[in-house]
């Protein structure tokens, strides 16, 4: 999955000579966090409404006048990331830096942006949840040829696989989040089970061996 | 008046002899019906065409299904959910779905002309079938027709879902509409198909607070069951005052079901069913559609649909089944059945973590009430 596919295309942006309460009501009217800001085409610059609020604060030390430019407060240089970049580098980014963001730049042009809870949707849509399925929690060995054992088990009832995750259990073994659209979720299980597979969730599947 | 609905041609829709959602079911009621000597005189539907259900589901949807149920070959079918093991391509399902839908469409055309208030239909109950998507062994979603159809005619529609798994179906074509309530209570999505009806899933826009979902844990029993459906529906209905109820009865809520987790007895279910018969009396205007829907332990949704059959037509109870019934069902079916028309007591194995699954089930239907108080005034 790359950034094309979850960022927002044509962002709103601001110019770095509009005031703090221009950019703060601009945020309030299109219910957005997250403004770059834009001079002659070229990214200059980012400014949240936490900068905002942080910079115009009765509690701060020196509160910005409401009057100010942008650019007095906005973020830069600014951290982007391109649209043929996969969702979890920017996610990388974005968790490393602690911030919220990551305007698409792509050559020099800004293309998108991508915030947080878009890369939660992603993990959403990478999880399957969005289609109408049944959900096991799995556990195997971590060795090549496993999950091909596994797949042609369900492959052999016909059932489509909605999704597959899998994560490496501190060396021990792979767990696997599998949705499946079938209704037959115990009948599946079982298969699995009888296959040598650990069923994890749900926990009464019992085995026969 | 108190009418049933049925047609020979619901038979058609029969996705194969390994297939979980099978004719044989309603089958096993009306010779039961027959060997108990009681009447069974439905009226019958006329079949409606497949632009019908395009008032319900996107056209190329109803286009794709028509086709492949023809014989014809047509790409991607998987994206419509077509093809898979639970909806596998099967020649002439998609007349046979037709015929069901007829009948849940004709339900609703009694109940707006008068002609009934009580209507049981004898099939239908096709709860996954989204507007774009065949799933969970449905095509053509018979219950939002039938909705749409009492909406058409400026009603208020509540629909109550007994199946064990959500209605997810119906929950998704009326998400935003303000005229229709829909409660489903089913076992909880953690492991079992369709994986929704979460307790957030509330509604949008003008429809908001009025999506209930009691996801209810695995394992529940009938007192914790009845004990969630009062404390949800009877508010909920109090406050919608809707101008008729729908419900789908899926029987597979059953304990011996076995695509389910839920541990209702037959007795429960008489219970529920009378206790969903006052609602009906008290706050639908007195009018009620009820479909059948899932129930895959044949011996016991033959005998829950029976039981339906009996109570909306007010006819006694019996308490054995005729043994020629009996007989000759278990020669095909293989499993056995005991001699009595209910279950029997103590009818299955001591669930060990009955209290905490009753806490949770109490404090879940406790949210979703709190979760809509401030919408419902
Ligand atoms: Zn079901």
């Amino acid at each position: 999955m790359l950034i094309r596919e979850v960022m927002h295309p044509d962002p709103i942006t601001i110019a770095p000579d509009v005031s703090l309460s221009k950019a703060y009501s601009l945020m309030n009217r299109e219910n957005i966090r997250h403004l770059p800001v834009l001079e002659s085409g070229k990214l200059v610059g980012i400014v949240t409404d936490r900068d905002l609020r942080l910079a115009t604060s009765k509690l701060a030390e020196h509160p910005f006048d409401p009057q100010v430019e942008i650019r007095e407060v906005m973020s830069h240089p600014v951290r982007t990331t391109h649209s043929n970049d996969p969702v979890e580098m920017a996610t990388q980014i974005m968790r490393e830096l602690k911030i919220g963001c990551l305007p698409v730049v792509d050559e020099t042009v800004l293309v998108g942006i991508v915030t947080n809870a878009d890369l939660l949707d992603a993990m959403l849509r990478l999880t399957g949840v969005h289609l109408p399925s049944g959900r096991l929690d799995i556990g195997m060995p971590d060795r090549p040829g496993e999950l091909a054992r596994l797949t042609k088990i369900i492959a052999d009832r016909n059932i489509n696989i909605h999704s597959i995750l899998t994560y490496s259990e501190a060396g021990k073994r792979m767990r696997m989040v599998l949705r499946v659209n079938t209704m037959e979720i115990h009948a599946l299980a079982k298969d699995i089970c009888e296959a040598g597979f650990e069923i994890l969730w749900p926990p009464h599947i019992i085995c026969v061996k | 008046m108190r009418k049933v609905i049925y047609h020979p041609k619901y038979k058609e829709y029969d996705l194969g002899p390994q297939h979980p959602f099978s004719p044989v079911r309603v089958k096993m009621v009306l010779e039961l019906l027959d060997s108990l000597g009681i009447p069974f005189n439905p009226v019958q539907p006329e079949l409606i065409s497949a632009d019908r259900l395009k008032e319900i589901h996107e056209p190329d949807y109803v286009d794709i299904v028509e086709a492949v149920s023809n014989g014809e070959a047509a790409k991607d079918i998987g994206q419509y959910g077509l093809g898979t093991g639970d909806n596998p391509v099967v020649r002439g399902m998609a007349e046979g779905a037709r015929w069901q839908c007829a009948g849940s469409l004709l339900g609703a055309q009694l109940l707006i002309n008068g002609q009934a208030e009580s209507v049981l239909q004898m099939g239908g109950g096709f709860h996954h079938a989204r507007r774009g998507l065949a799933a969970g062994f449905c095509l053509y979603n018979d219950l939002a027709l039938a909705v749409k159809t009492m909406t058409d005619h400026g009603w208020h529609v509540a629909y109550l879902d007994l199946d064990v798994h959500h209605g997810d179906g119906v929950q998704e074509i009326y998400y935003t509409s303000d005229k229709v309530m829909t409660i489903s209570l089913h076992e909880s999505g953690e492991y079992i198909f369709p994986g929704t009806g979460w307790l957030h899933e509330l509604g949008q826009g003008m429809g908001r607070s009025l999506k209930l979902n009691l996801p209810l844990e695995p394992y529940t029993e009938g007192d914790s069951y009845l004990e969630s459906l009062r404390k949800i529906t009877e508010p909920a209905l109090a406050w919608f005052r809707p101008n008729a109820l729908v419900v789908q009865a899926g029987a597979d809520a059953h304990f011996s079901d076995p695509l389910a987790d839920i541990m209702l007895t037959t007795q429960n279910y008489q219970k529920i069913f009378s206790y969903i018969f006052s609602l009906v009396e008290k706050y639908c205007y007195n009018r009620v559609l009820i479909t059948l829907g899932g129930g895959y332990s044949f011996f016991a949704t033959a005998r829950i649909w029976t039981l339906l059959y009996l109570m909306q037509q007010r006819y006694e109870i019996p308490a054995e089944l005729p043994g020629s019934w009996l007989n000759r069902w278990r020669k095909i079916i293989g499993t056995d059945a005991g001699n009595n028309f209910h279950d029997r007591e103590k009818a299955y194995r001591k669930i060990p973590r009955k209290g905490d699954i009753e806490r949770v089930n109490q404090a879940m239907a406790i949210r979703l009430l709190d979760a809509v108080a401030g919408d419902w005034l």
